[in-house]
């Protein structure tokens, strides 16, 4: 998105004359004051509250405290990695019924497309953590966790692999059975591959929601890199500074992870496809 | 009544537009070279050239769309400064009509007509819409009123764009290619208004490829190429006997398909 | 949304016949639980609705300095819009509670939830804005320069009606999400606890189980079809054609 953001930005201002250029030289020194003292406060703050002691922050040169932050991040990825591959069978699924000719399988799937989209993660993970072991269902915590940020996502995905199939142009299935190409194999050799191309950046950032989900974890019980944040903050006594590390990872990771999805946006790019 | 023959004439002498000594470069390519243009009041000029030749960034310029490197830009006696009111100001006096038509696509045909009547010159909005519909029905849109732009064809959407620009009053008219985006057959009732404006005594800038439209209403013409006006000519004398050598070249290159 | 109803009875009624003893009666649950249920559903539409209004306003500001010709406000409202887009509201929410008090800055409960739930939806506010000014025709800006119409003018006719018209869409989804998010306030104790965390109440109280997460999902299920249905109805009307 922010690489299609300079278009706007471009004509929105007329090259600046003399005045104007003076008063965004004006501007710029302001906020530059204004943003250091901001981060000057910042620090400030960090410094009285005595949060730069080297004591909170000594612990990031050990390798120990990187291999087992990296081992937490392997069980959040783990988590992240199967979720959205079952995100995506669902998705799937629920995509096809909600395109079927059969109306009481379209009503069906638009129903579990809308609770899937309709009820937050959390009340998932509590079902599958406080209600399912009432009935017998005893999950490893892994799918405790994986499960049910997956459903959260499954009609997302649904409903992005829908508007991809729509935009392709009708004109591709009207020449595939032009050739005697049969309906299923029109869909699945023809339609869906060009629909599953446009939305893969809109599908990247559905993975990303699920990255944010696994966080929730600790919920579950599950070692991921958060629950291993807590161990080295119990562990080093050091809460504040291993928070902030554990966030700016996950802001990182996100970060390249919606790169990557205005990247490919940016290279094939369809009319009519936003992504979020 | 002398003296107000008097004056008319003084500001007959007083050019609505003129520019002096434009230059100005898209990185290092020299798009307008030293172009000097006047432009009385009632006269219709049209600006021909071969694509590139400078002549829509001339006229873009002419209202500041474009940045200058170099020279004046002089509409009525008012300099036209680089930004700020004034520049709004003298803006609002030319209009423009482009090729994309570049209508508000979220305001109705009428409200594209009065909005900047309405917030630039403060007319009152019952005002506004009255003299909206009276210049609707002059370019024969009137019905279409209350539809949004999406709603219209390519030449009725050029027709609102001309009723916009007549709703401020402007002193003179800018066309920068106004009939390049139309299918064929919505070419004509663009023209017919735009031959209209010209013998109702609109001060025009038309930059345009309809040479038998050029030939009919322009009282000079303007030839482009290389970023500098080559030639100035009555139309007569242009098309018949063309004075510059690249000028030939371009009317033969244009063959019979324009005659 | 009909079909939302018919299933959540279906699945209601394959629960009951399996494991009957496990849930209560919806009528059981409400007569012990129902003023509860009232306030946690009151405290979920008011925490959105306080979210969602200040990450609008949050999210305008934000993208003003995003498109303001000046060099520092671009890029710290940028690093804003990239921070709370892509951090976890966990991480967020946790860190708000947790860590800010070793900065000797101590929030109520309330604050923090309300901050973690307004700052993400207010980047993602910002990103729609950016996204549905950039469908905006270039042409049209220059046609209200030509029209002699000054920056703040055409920014008030042009730029502004179209960016708001084509996000509409984009906004109700995002007033869905923000609601999805106040979720995070059961991870705090509050009192009176939103719809999920009430679930939790419940099930370490009573052994209400299926029927209360039923009346919590039915209740946020039914608020996302509603809001989402209005949505698509304004935009609709508003939609900007092109």
């Amino acid at each position: 998105m922010s690489t299609a953001n300079s278009s706007i930005r471009d004509v929105l201002y007329e090259p600046p004359g003399p005045k104007t250029r003076r008063r965004i030289g004006i501007a710029t020194a302001v906020s530059i004051v204004v943003l250091v003292v901001l981060a000057a406060k910042v620090v400030r703050q960090f410094y009285i509250a005595g949060q730069l002691g080297p004591k909170y922050w000594s612990l990031f040169a050990r390798y120990t405290t990187w291999r087992f932050l990296g081992r937490g991040l392997a069980g959040t990825m783990e988590v992240a990695v199967a979720a959205s591959a079952v995100a995506f069978a669902a998705g799937l699924l629920l995509m096809l019924g909600r395109i079927s000719r059969y109306k009481i399988l379209r009503g069906f799937s638009t129903a579990l497309i809308e609770i899937t989209r309709g009820i937050p993660t959390l009340l998932f993970i509590y079902f599958f953590f406080l209600l399912a072991p009432q009935f017998g269902l005893k999950l490893p915590a892994f799918w405790k966790i994986t499960l049910p940020v997956a459903i959260s996502a499954a009609g997302v995905v649904a409903e992005v692999l829908r508007s991809g199939v729509n935009a392709v142009p009708k004109g591709q299935a009207e020449a595939a059975v032009s050739l005697g190409m049969r309906g299923g194999s029109v869909f699945f050799k023809i339609v869906f591959p060009q629909g599953f191309r446009y939305v893969v950046p809109a599908l990247i950032s559905e993975i990303v929601i699920v990255l944010k989900d696994t966080t929730f974890a600790y919920v579950v019980n599950y070692s991921d890199l958060m629950q291993n944040a807590k161990v080295l903050i119990s562990n080093y006594d050091a809460l504040l500074s291993v928070y902030l590390v554990t966030a700016v990872i996950y802001i990182l990771i996100n970060y390249l992870l919606h790169k990557l999805s205005v990247r490919i946006a940016g290279r094939n790019r369809i009319p009519g496809i936003t992504i979020e | 009544m002398a003296q107000e023959q008097k004056r008319a004439d003084a500001a007959r002498q007083v050019p609505v537009i003129e520019l002096r000594h434009i230059d100005k470069y898209f990185g290092s390519l020299h798009v307008l070279k030293d172009v000097n243009l006047s432009v009385q009041r009632g006269e219709v000029v049209v600006i021909i050239g071969p694509s590139g030749s400078g002549k829509s960034t001339l006229c873009r310029t002419i209202n500041r769309l474009e940045t200058i490197d170099a020279g004046e830009i002089i509409i009525d006696g008012a300099v036209m400064p680089e930004e700020g009111k004034m520049l709004a100001k003298l803006r609002s006096e030319i209009g423009m009509v482009f090729q994309s038509f570049n209508l508000f696509e979220h305001k109705s045909i009428l409200d594209n007509v009065t909005i900047a009547p309405r917030d630039v010159l403060r007319v009152p909005r019952k005002e506004a819409q009255e003299e909206a519909m009276r210049l609707l029905e002059r370019v024969g849109v009137a019905d279409q009123a209350h539809k949004v732009p999406a709603q219209l064809s390519g030449g009725q959407k050029q027709r609102v764009a001309i009723a916009r620009s007549l709703a401020m009053h402007p002193k003179a008219i800018l066309f920068d290619e106004p009939t390049s985006a139309l299918d064929p057959e919505m070419i004509g009732e663009v023209l017919d208004v735009m031959t209209e404006l010209a013998g109702e005594g609109m001060t025009m800038v038309i930059v345009t490829h309809e040479m038998n439209f050029a030939r009919r209403v322009a009282d000079r013409v303007i030839f482009m190429d290389g970023g500098s006006i080559l030639e100035e000519n009555t139309p007569q004398e242009f098309f018949s006997a063309p004075r510059s050598q690249r000028a030939r070249d371009f009317l033969n290159s244009l063959g019979d398909r324009e005659r | 949304m009909k079909y939302a109803c018919l299933l959540g009875r279906t699945i209601r009624e394959a629960f009951v016949k399996e494991y009957g003893t496990c849930s209560m009666s919806i009528y059981a649950l409400l007569t012990q639980f129902g003023d509860r249920y009232l306030s946690a559903l009151f405290t979920t539409y008011k925490l959105t609705a306080a979210a969602f209004a200040l990450a609008v306003v949050i999210g305008v500001a934000v993208t003003v300095m995003r498109i303001a010709p000046v060099k520092p406000l671009r890029m710290a409202a940028e690093f804003y819009v990239q921070v709370f887009r892509n951090i976890p509201g966990a991480a967020l929410l946790i860190f708000l509670v947790y860590a800010l008090p070793y900065l000797d800055i101590v929030l109520s409960y309330y604050v923090c939830v309300l901050t973690a739930i307004t700052l993400i939806p207010s980047a993602f506010c910002s990103e729609y804005l950016m996204a549905g000014m950039n469908t905006i025709d270039p042409g049209q800006i220059e046609a209200a320069r030509s029209l002699g119409m000054t920056f703040a003018q055409l920014v008030r006719n042009v730029v502004l009606p179209q960016a708001v018209r084509s996000s509409v869409l984009q906004m109700t989804n995002l007033l869905v999400a923000t609601m999805l998010t106040t979720a995070l306030a059961s991870q705090v104790p509050l009192n009176p606890t939103d719809l999920t965390g009430i679930v939790s109440y419940i099930n370490t109280h009573a052994v209400g189980g299926v029927t209360a997460f039923l009346i919590s999902a039915v209740l946020y299920c039914v608020t996302a079809v509603v809001i989402g249905q209005v949505g698509s109805l304004i935009d609709r009307k508003v939609r900007v054609l092109r």
